[in-house]
């Protein structure tokens, strides 16, 4: 084996792999793709508030349900909605205060 | 992608089904906020998805909650429009390391407490491991899991 080979060999290809892992995990445009958050830092974003996409069918409170669909009868009027027709008008709460709805659920730390 | 709602919603910023309270902008710039893009997907999916199997209303909210978070969570229950009564809010303060969930009354009845906290648990040890968006999908996972599908009182 000749010098050449054996500095091919030995110190060339050992390097090239070496050389392929720190390009793979040292490569920055993969670590954009994620979520950075770590526990006790700071969150100086803006809250953000989602719900369920409303044009999906089957989701409740989407676009969907409201219009009315074939094979589904519209909504009854109920003895409250008759009465309602007739003249008088619904209770509607003061703007500010807001009903309490919340009937249960969890909280945790970590 | 997932509905935004915003707490204050500007002027141009209603969407489709917004009302006074939500906004609901579809999110165009994620590089502004703390979710990228694939993430953004995964959350759409997850809220999406479990809405459509469990016939709840799940909403997310990601941001501070003041001083008080419970009062806090379940204010922001009350004005997530739509039917709230039928509504789940999954409320995560990162900076306070809270996390509140908060049912509405035709909810908790198929979404106890008991399995709220469950999901609460499984969140948290994710959340602690500084999987922001793991934590968010297992626990929307889990809570549909829970909830099951809803009766289905007109099949034919």
């Amino acid at each position: 084996m000749s010098v050449l080979e054996t500095v091919l060999i030995y110190g060339v290809v050992p390097l090239v792999i070496v050389l392929l892992f720190a390009a793979v995990t040292l490569f920055p445009g993969r670590s954009k793709d994620r979520t950075k958050y770590r526990p006790g830092q700071s969150w100086d974003y803006a809250p953000l508030w989602y719900e369920p996409h409303p044009d999906v069918p089957g989701v409740v409170g989407g676009h969907a349900e409201d219009a009315p669909g074939a094979g589904h009868a519209a909504p009854r009027l109920g003895a409250t909605a008759s009465v309602l027709a007739i003249g008088q008008r619904p209770y509607v709460p003061e703007a500010d205060t807001v009903r309490r709805t919340a009937a249960g659920g969890a909280r945790g730390t970590w | 992608m997932t509905q935004q709602l915003n707490r204050q919603p500007a002027a141009d910023q209603h969407g489709p089904s917004a009302t006074d309270q939500t906004g609901n902008s579809s999110v165009m710039e994620p590089g502004s906020g703390p979710f990228s893009y694939r993430d953004l997907a995964r959350l759409d999916e997850a809220l999406t998805m479990s809405a459509k199997e469990t016939g709840l209303r799940f909403t997310l909210y990601v941001g501070e909650l003041g001083s008080d978070t419970r009062a806090t969570a379940e204010d922001l229950h009350a004005r997530s429009g739509g039917d709230t009564t039928n509504s789940v809010l999954v409320a995560i303060s990162p900076g306070q390391r809270v996390l509140e969930i908060v049912t509405g009354t035709a909810a908790a009845r198929r979404l106890p407490d008991r399995a709220c906290a469950l999901a609460v648990l499984s969140m948290t040890s994710r959340l602690g491991a500084g999987d922001l968006v793991g934590a968010i999908i297992n626990g929307l996972r889990q809570l549909s899991d829970a909830a099951g599908h809803p009766a289905r009182r007109n099949a034919h």
